[in-house]
């Protein structure tokens, strides 16, 4: 099965992948074998099912999103170059690597490129704003049903108020960037995996 | 103390004035503590102590004596005098080291504590007098705990999970290296002397590295703490000087027994892994336990406020001997319990008893240290030293340098296996910050003098590494850190944009996780958070919070916190976007209908015969009853408040002229008096404002004026039935609510002025009832008896008339 899967894969496809994300040679086998176990139907592509007989991702409350990030926009499968690039955004940064390439643009794994990961989470519209629907449904899927409307919505209104440089009742991108300043998301949003 | 710097810290005295005080503070407590001393010696025969033999009193009779008007007997009070006599001297010393800023931004206040203690004790010498040692078993059983206790109960969390790996691996494998590699050279030190050093057996050597080299949490909470160094660092530091402890009592009793043997194995050394697994797991065994019992008492302390701090303390005291009488590591078991107790006691104990524990801590930690490094300047003095050049120096010389390639060494193992890498400069301070303290002192204190002779050898040089750790190390960590530009604390407001965004960014990396089939730091943490919100909050925490999200409870701490600010600062803050608390000041605005005078004194003698009759019903006098006042019913009613919002505003501005209630008078609990009364005063009315509408919704809701306290009803009806003297009925439903109005259209026509002076009366009434409500809490404050004699009423009357 190893053998057989690793062939699937060819080194080509490797070198451009691991041009892209950043990723070792290893870890690109290793993640192959993992999309591979994820693939029941052997088609080369996962599609949401597959997603969603992970367990553990079913209790998650942000499962569904977290599925539909790694497909494109209105497609339905994801092959294994689309597999790599989303989780790419959750390499560890490395400090050598600002000195490689100053013309490959910025790496999948910067701080910015993480935080426009996490901001197109609960963009869903795509219009470059979290309005206030988006912030509610959000925290309604984190808190859960025991509370009332009532509040989430003065939680909500509070955020926005807290974060809203520019009036409009929304947070953008900037403004969502600005208030995640303090916290550390080079360490926040990597895991160690995939290092 | 902010009054103290204002009355001495205006920029108009100058510094030499400060200086001057700051000495006579100095001295005078010197004075105290040295006369204590003196009088612990003088006065041990003499006196007349309580237990006079009744032989001497035999004697005393026969010959008739003057009544003694004065006499001393200090024995009596001895050894508490002379506690609080050394505790007060501890805190004026605080108190005047802040007195002269500009020291104390130089030279951290660890230093500036030893030197007093040095003064001092140099002054009880020159007096002839023996200086007190620290005593080890005062220093473990009382001076320590608070510190390690205040460390453990405000151990920030997060960032300690995340680093702490690399604490263990800093606290264990450091520290066993720091102990032999310091035992084994100087060992090595010692035989290449010669002399009388040659004769220091290598296991004396090897206990001594392992008590120098443990990082002392005292010393580096006080330093640290001043340099505002960042979050990273700084529990990197402080958390390997807490979990080592348990490296260092192994050791210590390893090699304790090993020299009372005097033969080693590689049994006992297997043994003494052993010993130190269970050492540590069984100090946070024990630790875990005492605060799971401790969060499942804070279950049921709802009835009983007063003393719910005095829980969390006793329960991680007694974590903490629990563990010393087993030999297990006591500092873990006491950050054990804090760190378990923590979560469940802050979702069941009130706001108060928060700020109880938290000043409480904060206070006993404080003295301790202090206390602390001042017996430690004592000490000195006090002990007889033997002073050995070339041990001494050796040892300072190897600590430095044992610290700096154990750092250097362990980082490059570490940072395989971190996300954010240690970086030199991050080594530098982790190096530089291994302070040593007064841990290491008592415990070569306590090594037994048989089998340790050079033992006042090791008290000598571990003072002495002391000493140099905390002056030279800690004055100047502060201008290196300027220096090399580390970064610093950063001014945190934790807002609830970050608060929502970690819990999100939590999820999506759990989400994550389990895509790429790895079980990660997030998979368990997340698995960890399921297991306490399904089984172990539902035991532990009492009541609704037991259900409440962590997103929620942040929540309104934070606008609790936001309203204490807002009442503080007396005025409100933009961004608040609901109001749940209002200030107090805004109840004071009040529409107050010009009265003539005549009307004035007829309404005080109503308000006089009234007020006479309530002071007897109301509620006993008790010490323990907590007061409330709206803030902490608030939290309670949080949730209930946010359905009523709407109507708050209207409140605020009538609501002294409307008191209704709107349930049947049931005995609520004393907690939620106050609110209640608030929030049903306009479940009826809607937001009319102008007057003529006022008057006319005013006067029959008053006259329902049930007031929610059990109490306070029979007061209000009195009340209503004096004001209101055309109405007959004295039943309290709605049918005397008809039955005024009714009355009141009838009397309407005779006599406006009677039914605008009544309700006017009723107005002001209710407006002094609500006074009432407002001010009776207050009154509870003094001890009142029930009954009341003329004399104060006529005062609570003309208070309230005037």
């Amino acid at each position: 099965m190893g053998s057989r899967a690793s062939s699937l894969l060819r080194e080509e496809d490797i070198e451009e992948i691991k041009k892209e994300t950043g990723f070792s040679h290893s870890q690109i086998t290793r993640l192959y074998s993992r999309f591979h176990s994820l693939d029941k139907g052997e088609n080369g592509a996962l599609s949401r099912e597959d997603f969603q007989r992970i367990p553990e991702l079913a209790i998650n409350p942000l499962g569904d999103r977290i599925i539909n990030a790694f497909f494109p926009e209105g497609e339905d499968q994801v092959n294994f170059r689309g597999f790599m690039r989303t989780l790419a955004h959750f390499r560890p940064v490395e400090d050598n690597e600002k000195n490689k390439d100053p013309d490959a643009g910025e790496p999948l794994n910067s701080r910015n490129n993480k935080l426009l990961f996490a901001f197109r989470l609960y963009d869903l519209d795509r219009d470059d704003k979290i309005s206030r629907d988006e912030l509610l449904q959000v925290l309604r899927m984190m808190v859960g049903v025991n509370i009332s409307d009532e509040q989430l919505g003065s939680i909500a209104d509070r955020t926005i108020q807290e974060a809203d440089a520019n009036g409009d009742m929304c947070i953008s991108f900037s403004e969502f960037i600005k208030a995640l300043e303090k916290v550390d998301v080079e360490q926040k949003m990597s895991i160690r995996f995939l290092h | 103390m902010p009054a103290l710097s204002q009355v001495f810290g205006g920029p108009r005295r100058s510094p030499g004035m400060r200086w001057s005080l700051l000495a006579a503070v100095l001295i005078l407590s010197v004075i105290a503590s040295s006369t204590a001393a003196s009088a612990i010696h003088t006065k041990q025969g003499n006196g007349t102590t309580p237990h006079t033999d009744p032989k001497t009193n035999g004697t005393i009779t026969h010959t008739k004596k003057a009544f003694p008007v004065l006499s001393v007997n200090y024995d009596y009070v001895r050894m508490p005098f002379e506690i609080s006599l050394w505790i007060l001297l501890a805190s004026l010393m605080k108190l005047g080291f802040h007195l002269v800023p500009r020291l104390s931004g130089v030279v951290p206040e660890s230093c500036l504590l030893i030197v007093v203690g040095l003064l001092v004790g140099g002054l009880i010498k020159l007096m002839g007098e023996h200086p007190p040692v620290l005593d080890s078993k005062l220093f473990f059983l009382c001076l320590l705990p608070p510190i390690i206790l205040d460390a453990g109960y405000f151990l920030p969390i997060r960032p300690f999970t995340e680093n702490v790996g690399t604490i263990l691996m800093f606290a264990v494998v450091g520290t066993l290296w720091n102990a032999f590699f310091m035992g084994l050279m100087l060992y090595g030190v010692c035989q290449a002397e010669g002399g009388q050093l040659g004769e220091v057996p290598l296991l004396s050597c090897l206990i001594f590295g392992s008590i120098v080299s443990a990082v002392d949490p005292v010393a580096v909470l006080a330093v640290f703490e001043e340099i505002h160094i960042n979050e990273l660092l700084h529990i990197l530091v402080f958390g390997e000087s807490l979990l080592n402890d348990a490296v260092t009592v192994v050791l210590y009793h390893l090699f304790e027994e090993f020299a009372n043997e005097g033969v080693v194995t590689v049994a006992d050394a297997f043994l003494g892994v052993i010993c130190f697994l269970v050492v540590s797991l069984g100090g946070i065994l024990v630790g875990a336990i005492y605060g799971v019992l401790g969060a499942f008492t804070s279950r049921f302390t709802s009835h009983t406020r007063v003393i719910e701090p005095l829980f969390v303390f006793l329960y991680s005291y007694m974590a903490y001997l629990s563990a010393e009488v087993f030999h297990l590591s006591g500092i873990m078991a006491l950050i054990a319990c804090g760190v378990v107790m923590r979560p469940y006691v802050e979702a069941n104990i009130s706001h108060k008893s928060y700020t109880t524990i938290k000043y409480f801590l904060k206070m006993w930690s404080s003295v301790s240290e202090t206390l602390i490094f001042i017996f430690l300047g004592v000490s000195t003095v006090a002990g007889q030293h033997v002073w050995n050049w070339t041990f001494i120096i050796t040892t300072i010389f190897l600590c430095l340098i044992s610290r700096v390639l154990g750092v250097v060494g362990l980082t490059s193992v570490i940072n395989r296996f971190r996300i954010v890498k240690l970086t030199s400069k991050d080594q530098f301070i982790v190096a530089y910050g291994g302070l040593r303290g007064a841990i290491a002192f008592s415990l070569v204190y306590l090594l037994p003098e048989d089998h340790f002779p050079m033992k006042n050898m090791f008290l000598t040089a571990i003072i002495t590494v002391v000493f140099f750790t905390v002056f030279v190390q800690g004055m100047t960590i502060r201008p290196l850190v300027e220096l090399l530009a580390v970064k610093k604390k950063k001014e945190t407001k934790h807002s609830i944009n970050e608060e929502i965004h970690i819990q999100f960014l939590d999820h999506l990396l759990t989400g994550i996780e389990d895509v790429c089939g790895h079980y990660g730091h997030h998979h368990w943490k997340d698995k960890l958070s399921r297991f306490n919100k399904a089984y172990v909050k539902k035991w532990l925490i009492g009541g609704e919070r037991s259900m409440e999200p962590q997103l929620i409870s942040f929540y309104h701490k934070m606008e609790l916190k936001q309203a204490l600010m807002m009442l503080e600062s007396g005025g409100p803050t933009p961004n608040v976007s609901m109001q749940n608390i209002q200030p107090r000041r805004t109840v004071q605005e009040r529409l107050i209908p010009r009265l003539s005078r005549g009307r004035e004194e007829e309404i005080r003698n109503i308000l006089r015969a009234n007020l006479q009759h309530t002071r007897q019903r109301l509620r006993s006098y008790s010490r323990h009853t907590l007061f409330d006042d709206p803030l902490e019913e608030e939290e309670e009613d949080l949730s209930e408040a946010q359905m009523r919002k709407k109507r708050v505003e209207m409140h605020r501005r009538m609501s002294h002229y409307l008191t209704v209630p709107a349930k049947p008078p049931t005995s609520p609990p004393i907690r939620r008096v106050r609110f209640e009364s608030e929030n049903q005063v306009f479940g009826s009315t809607p937001g009319s404002t102008a007057s003529s509408r006022f008057q006319v919704s005013v006067v029959p809701s008053i006259q329902l004026t049930r007031a929610p306290i059990a109490h306070m009803e029979q007061m209000s009806q009195d009340s209503v039935s004096l004001v209101d003297e055309s109405s007959s009925s004295q039943q309290q439903d709605k049918q005397q609510q008809q039955q005024q109005q009714g009355g009141q259209q009838d009397s309407e026509t005779g006599g406006v002025s009677t039914s605008t002076g009544s309700s006017l009366g009723a107005e002001l009434s209710a407006s002094e009832r609500e006074q009432d409500h407002l001010r009776l809490p207050r009154c509870f404050s003094d001890p009142g008896p029930n009954k009341i004699d003329e004399e104060e009423e006529e005062e609570e009357g003309d208070r309230f008339g005037s």
